[in-house]
């Protein structure tokens, strides 16, 4: 850790010149002689006093064993296609790994708003392991990204994955009245319809959806891959100071279904919207917040009210810093604006960090610099998942 | 604009008479109303349509307990891929509320205009599209019908999987119907603006003189000339089945108007016009005092109806009564 500190040291004096920028914010790969096997990144956000050290979380594809020469499995090579939303995610996880090569597709569009695409180089993918980076952030996207998901498998490729983070649709519908439609099925019905390549059915790469039967909704003609972005929590939380003060907070019993499984060796507290008269208020169901660094975990956020409340209640309850960890951080029309940094004080007024993955591009642009906001990267757990 | 189906397709046949619960699209209210207008058999239905705040839909079908053991068709417009998802959701929900027979009505099949598939690489969207529908869920009544009326590439009628069952129709009777109105219906010639439509229409127009244009190379630029027929004197309507940019019908018209023609009119199926390339047809905007006579649309695209309904020189011929009578196929 020694050789660490000193690394440290020569960051900090890096900030001074990134500080005129709007944002400055960089990673590096720290190579430890003594342990080659891990693989940690500085994080370090300009304005911020604190620098961060995160373990990636895919040390099989560490870039510091195979400089070292030591013998290490032959990587799946896989060509990674992906969409403009994606790009940055898509550069991200290639650099995890010498086996994932990003490939370009052209996107443009017929004066009659259909799109025009063209898959440069086609012939070189014949044989070859493909997967393809989608984000379905609104509806006027899905037919372009199709059209490629649809024909990617057909170009005599060896195996296919779609990778999806998010998968939308499922989050505000209830199937309560028969009239309702459930979009998410349409969803999955598409893209049951993939076809199969030569490797068979295609994969399907999603991270915590939402609603646990969805996994029902797909035919056999493609194998979904349920993944979750629990671990980049976990790892995170690993860097918390006081992290025996830490519990875990559940919004509701969905979240605890979803989640306490994998959060087991934390003391949770599980809160339930209880009604009175007209209203709805969120009151904790289980557990003890006092004196504790309560962390809120839920798959996604929408305009964050729930996430709100919990906060108030758990503030009331003696929480000493509140957190906020979410999968999918959607935040239609700008809702992230509600949420406020503690300023290292106090949780009724603000959260002490509010934690998100890159599933959802458009939202990381807008809060990728701003406090509470952090982003985990799903980075390495998708080159692990093509793997 | 006034448009007596009934007189080309005759009687509806007795028997066989299927009352039909008709769902649509937004877009296609005005054009649903007329189909329902038609036929006493043909009742319209509706549907909530709204969004959830992150923009996917929030779709309700109303009195869908009543649809059970009905016959149900959804008119469909897919006018830009932002609206396709909401449609589809509808699509592939109505068949599996235990209706006796499923018809979806999709006047223009959208994205096979432009695409050539010259090479690997390039991306067929039309292939995405019929793929899409043809994973329509199949209704107690089998597989579903899709009505498509000029579909743009013959070879397109190919691209359907079993499991739904495509209904081809044409917009020509409604032209056929108009041009007998005429007052010089006798001096009336038919042009084809490329092989292309001549292979498409040619048949069902076969009892009218006929002149075929064809693209010619010359160095860099790609000219217009008459190939066969001659237009001197005549009447001359351009027949295609879709206009995009309009481009190719102008260059057609030089043409004839070069080689005699005394008036040019037009016809397409789907008047297709992005970015509003209609208006280079108004009669402000045709320089020349010879512009176009008519041009003749269906109400396949309801975005360039609303747009052209009461401009000269476009009219609107009516799908209604072609897809009323499809319904009780």
């Amino acid at each position: 850790m020694a050789a660490i500190s000193a690394q440290l040291a020569s960051f900090k004096s890096f900030s001074s010149l990134l500080n005129d920028k709007k944002c400055s914010r960089f990673r590096c790969q720290i190579k430890s002689f003594e342990n080659q096997h891990s693989n940690w990144s500085v994080e370090f956000f300009s304005g911020k006093e604190s620098v961060h050290l995160i373990r990636n979380s895919s040390p099989s594809i560490s870039m510091a064993a195979s400089a070292a020469g030591s013998a290490v499995k032959p990587a799946k090579k896989v060509c990674l296609f992906y969409c403009s939303e994606t790009e940055v995610l898509a550069k991200r996880i290639a650099a995890e790994s010498d086996a994932i090569e990003l490939r370009s597709i052209n996107w443009r569009t017929f004066e009659d708003g259909f799109p025009n695409l063209f898959i440069p180089n086609a012939h070189g993918i014949r044989g070859q392991n493909v997967a393809f980076l989608a984000s379905f952030s609104s509806p006027a996207v899905i037919f372009e990204q199709l059209s490629v998901i649809y024909a990617l498998p057909k170009l005599f490729v060896s195996s296919f994955t779609l990778v999806l983070p998010f998968f939308p649709t499922g989050t505000s519908e209830r199937m309560e009245d028969e009239g309702d439609v459930a979009t998410a099925f349409t969803l999955a019905r598409i893209l049951s319809h993939i076809p199969t390549s030569r490797g068979g059915p295609t994969s399907l790469v999603t991270f915590d959806i939402h609603a646990l039967q969805e996994r029902f909704y797909f035919g056999d003609t493609i194998l979904p891959c349920f993944e979750s972005g629990i671990p980049l929590l976990k790892n995170r939380l690993q860097k918390l100071p006081d992290s025996d003060k830490i519990s875990i907070a559940f919004p509701d019993d969905g979240a605890w279904k979803r989640f306490h499984k994998q959060l087991q060796h934390f003391p949770t507290i599980v809160c339930n919207k209880v009604r009175i008269g007209d209203q709805r208020i969120v009151r904790i169901k289980e557990g003890d917040a006092t004196g504790r660094h309560v962390v809120i975990v839920d798959d996604l956020v929408q305009s964050g009210g729930t996430l709100i409340e919990c906060q108030k209640v758990l503030a009331a309850n003696g929480a000493t810093k509140i957190i906020a960890y979410v999968t999918h951080g959607i935040f239609p029309k700008s809702s992230w604006q509600r949420f406020e940094h503690d300023n290292g004080g106090q949780p009724e007024k603000g959260l002490t960090y509010f934690w998100i993955t890159d599933s959802c591009p458009h939202t990381v642009k807008e809060v990728k610099c701003k406090r509470p906001f952090e982003i985990l990267s799903l980075s390495g757990s998708i080159a692990a998942a093509l793997q | 604009m006034e448009n007596n189906n009934n007189q080309v397709t005759g009687e509806l046949k007795s028997g066989n008479k299927k009352q039909v619960r008709l769902f649509y699209c937004m877009e296609c209210e005005e054009l649903a109303r007329k189909v329902a207008a038609h036929s006493q058999l043909i009742t319209l239905q509706s549907i909530n349509w709204r969004s959830f705040d992150d923009g996917f839909p929030n779709l309700f079908i109303n009195n869908a307990h009543d649809i059970r053991g009905q016959h149900v068709a959804f008119l469909a417009s897919f006018s830009s891929p932002a609206v396709i998802f909401e449609q589809l959701s509808v699509i592939y929900n109505l068949p599996r509320l235990f209706v006796a027979s499923f018809t979806l009505v999709l006047p223009f099949f959208p994205t096979g205009s432009f695409e050539r598939m010259e090479e690997e690489g390039d991306v067929a969207t039309a292939f995405t599209m019929a793929r899409i529908l043809s994973n329509i869920p199949i209704s107690r009544g089998g597989p579903t019908s899709v009505v498509i009326y000029d579909i743009h590439a013959l070879q397109e009628r190919f691209y359907f999987g079993d499991h739904v069952l495509p209904l081809f129709e044409t917009g020509i009777p409604l032209l056929k119907q108009r041009l007998h109105q005429l007052s010089d219906a006798d001096k009336i010639v038919v042009a084809f603006p490329d092989d292309g439509a001549w292979k498409r229409f040619h048949k069902l127009l076969d009892h009218f003189p006929t002149v075929i244009c064809t693209k010619v190379r010359e160095g860099d630029k790609r000219i217009v000339q008459l190939k066969e027929g001659n237009p001197t004197g005549c009447h001359v309507v351009i027949v295609d089945d879709l206009v995009q940019s309009g481009g190719t019908l102008i260059e057609c018209q030089k043409v004839l108007f070069d080689n005699g023609a005394a008036k040019v009119s037009a016809y397409v199926t789907h008047g297709v016009f992005p970015k509003r390339s209609w208006e280079r047809f108004t009669q402000k905007n045709n320089r020349s005092e010879k512009g176009f006579a008519y041009f003749w649309i269906t109400d396949s695209c309801p975005q360039t109806v609303k747009a052209v309904e009461n401009t000269a020189p476009f009219e609107v011929l009516s799908l209604a009564g072609s897809i009323a009578d499809a319904l009780q196929i």
